[in-house]
């Protein structure tokens, strides 16, 4: 494996994950199911902020702006129509299309100016929904009226809801993947590693960050669009600067660099959360230690830990082959996360 | 326009300006030397008020609670800086989202401690009246704080290009492998930086307490309006925080009596043009890529 060289789509994990989707609800019990099919829409998310994260190096601090923007184009819109494909065209449009103005405003600025410019931005439309009290609802939030429909009839049932978005959480994989195996997806890759390079290479690199800025945008306000189905109900908090932490938190605790790790740290997110949230009403407390805990220990999420341990096991059993046989993404991309400076 | 009317909005305008320059100054000055957003920067300025609470509740004076308060930061940002930040150092993405971890400890601490309750601290009884100059009376309470904030900047005037502390900042701001190569210890001018801008939140938050109040999740809105002010007046300049901090201020103040439906969107549409126009802030000197 060189460094740019992304690798193909896994299939054979594409598989086996798409199994546990569909198995997954035997062996829940049944507050399980609603908890999971939440994990499936928030892994969406996290998966499209550790895109920009992990492969193009952009933290952004205002992310929850496009999944905002698209749960809310759901909800306005779906008082008016409510052909799902139409709500959510919409929803991805709008969140791609922020996306693309703002990045292209704000990518004059990196680091941590960026993180402020980002954080900004999401709060000004945070500001916006607060405030548009006759349209939104203001801090109350409003219901949404539309239940999903993909043209063979009306999903409203939890085991409906639950595949629906499970599966919409195995095509935004699969897509994502597909990006980033492809030569743009290497490309933004190298820009991620050193820009200059790129640039004298003769590639725009900044057409390359707003693609794939405008990319994750689109699948964040997809995400958003999905949980309006989900929830029924959107507040402003959901384009709110804790709520993005929220999601940095998922992708730093899962794992930066990979596409799965952002998803597993939602689940992770969700999971405690649910169970902390049982015993005390401080669970933000514990996701604190927990992220201070994930951010000490250096480059590695969850999916790195499982990643290392996984080597040192079957080094220990068969030491000529370590490298072929595990499914996680290729591992450089932390270590250059760290190399990279503004 | 009733003139006077304007009058009581610069003095409260100037009043936020000069809370939003103590808390900011820090921020700025630790990003501009050290290279870290300090997201818990904002908690800083909460925890100030709620500690400087606890002390007046004990029956101290203000006084007495304001430099408790300012103490207490002082040693909060040495622990976070000498314990947290410390091992992280050359991680700069690390080291933000350390602080941003910290921020939500702190809060949830806040909570446990004082509880979730809207607080406020009582106006100081020496400057609780009124003042009337030219037929407007002005809360002379206000005045202090203006009065205050102005001294700082004239304390971190003389500090900076007076001294040879300031002297040592200035250069770390600029080049921190130059300051090291020197043999000055650039490690514990690090950890003097972060606690001196902690005490500044701390006093930031103390001073703010009669007029803004207190709630635990106060220091994410003061945290994204400090870092407005960072970025409008650019990195690590005193002088930076404290034009962007009045410029916020008056916005902000006369956003909300004037355009209440869009003080936000005002303070950050002020941001993106001063950046569109001067991409390092107002004080800032662009990188030299």
């Amino acid at each position: 494996m060189t460094r740019l060289s992304g690798r193909r789509v896994p299939w054979p994990g594409v598989a086996a994950l798409a199994l546990l989707v569909l198995l997954l609800p035997l062996a829940l019990p049944g507050f399980g199911i609603g908890i999971a099919t939440e994990i499936y829409v928030m892994a969406i998310f996290a998966m499209s902020l550790g895109l920009i994260i992990g492969y193009a190096g952009l933290v952004s601090l205002g992310h929850a702006a496009f999944f905002g923007a698209g749960a809310y184009t759901v909800a306005l819109l779906g008082e008016r129509i409510s052909n799902t494909y139409v709500l959510v065209a919409a929803a991805v449009a709008v969140a791609a299309l922020l996306a693309c103005v703002s990045g292209a405003l704000f990518f004059r600025s990196t680091g941590a100016y960026f993180l402020m410019l980002t954080l900004a931005f999401a709060q000004v439309l945070f500001a916006v929904a607060f405030q548009a009290e006759s349209v939104t609802g203001g801090s109350d939030g409003m219901g949404v009226a539309v239940v999903p429909d993909l043209g063979f009839g009306e999903i409203s049932g939890e085991l409906g809801l639950y595949y629906l978005m499970g599966g919409a959480f195995l095509v935004c994989y699969v897509l994502l993947r597909i990006f980033v195996s492809s030569p743009a997806g290497r490309v933004v890759k190298g820009i991620m590693e050193n820009e200059l390079r790129m640039k004298a290479l003769g590639y725009n690199t900044f057409s390359y960050k707003l693609f794939v800025y405008t990319l994750a945008g689109g699948v964040a306000g997809f995400a958003g669009a999905l949980y309006s189905y989900f929830n029924l109900y959107v507040t402003p908090d959901l384009l709110g600067w804790v709520f993005s932490g929220q999601a940095l938190i998922m992708v730093i605790v899962g794992g930066t660099g990979t596409l799965l790790g952002p998803a597993v740290g939602a689940a992770f997110f969700i999971i405690v959360r649910n169970y902390v949230s049982f015993y005390t009403e401080y669970w933000a407390f514990i996701m604190g230690l927990i992220f201070i805990f994930f951010v000490l220990l250096g480059r590695g999420g969850i999916v790195h830990l499982l990643q290392a341990a996984w080597r040192r096991l079957s080094a220990s059993r068969s030491p000529r082959r370590d490298e072929e046989e595990e499914p996680a993404p290729e591992e450089p991309a932390a270590e250059s996360a760290r190399e990279r400076t503004p | 326009m009733d003139l006077s009317a304007v009058a009581v909005q610069v003095l409260a305008g100037l009043t936020y300006g000069m809370l939003l320059f103590m808390i900011s100054v820090g921020l700025s000055v630790i990003f501009g030397l050290m290279g870290i957003v300090n997201l818990a920067h904002g908690v800083f300025f909460v925890v100030g008020a709620y500690v400087a609470f606890s002390v007046l509740g004990a029956g101290a004076n203000f006084l007495v609670a304001l430099v408790v308060a300012m103490l207490a930061m002082a040693v909060l940002g040495t622990f976070v800086e000498r314990v947290l930040l410390f091992r992280s150092y050359g991680d700069e993405l690390g080291q933000v989202l350390l602080t941003f971890g910290l921020a939500f400890i702190i809060a949830d601490i806040i909570k446990m401690i004082w509880g979730n309750r809207l607080q406020s601290l009582p106006t100081p009884a020496l400057v609780d009246f009124s003042v009337s100059l030219g037929g407007v009376t002005f809360p002379a309470y206000r005045l202090v704080v203006v009065l205050v904030g102005c001294l700082l900047a004239v304390l971190l005037w003389y500090l900076e290009s007076r001294t040879r502390i300031g002297a040592i900042i200035r250069a770390g701001v600029d080049d921190r492998q130059m300051v090291a190569a020197l043999g000055i210890n650039v490690t514990l001018v690090f950890t003097g930086v972060f606690a001196f801008g902690a005490a500044l939140a701390g006093l930031g938050g103390v001073l703010g307490g009669p007029v803004l109040g207190m709630y635990p999740d106060m220091g994410f809105e003061i945290l994204v309006l400090s870092l407005i002010v960072v970025v409008l007046g650019g990195l690590g300049t005193w002088k930076g925080a404290f034009v962007g901090g009045i410029l916020v201020g008056m916005v902000e103040i006369f956003g909300q009596a004037y355009f209440p439906s869009l003080s936000l969107v005002i303070v950050f549409l002020l941001m993106a043009g001063v950046l569109l126009v001067r991409p390092a802030g107002l004080f800032g000197r662009s990188p030299a890529a």
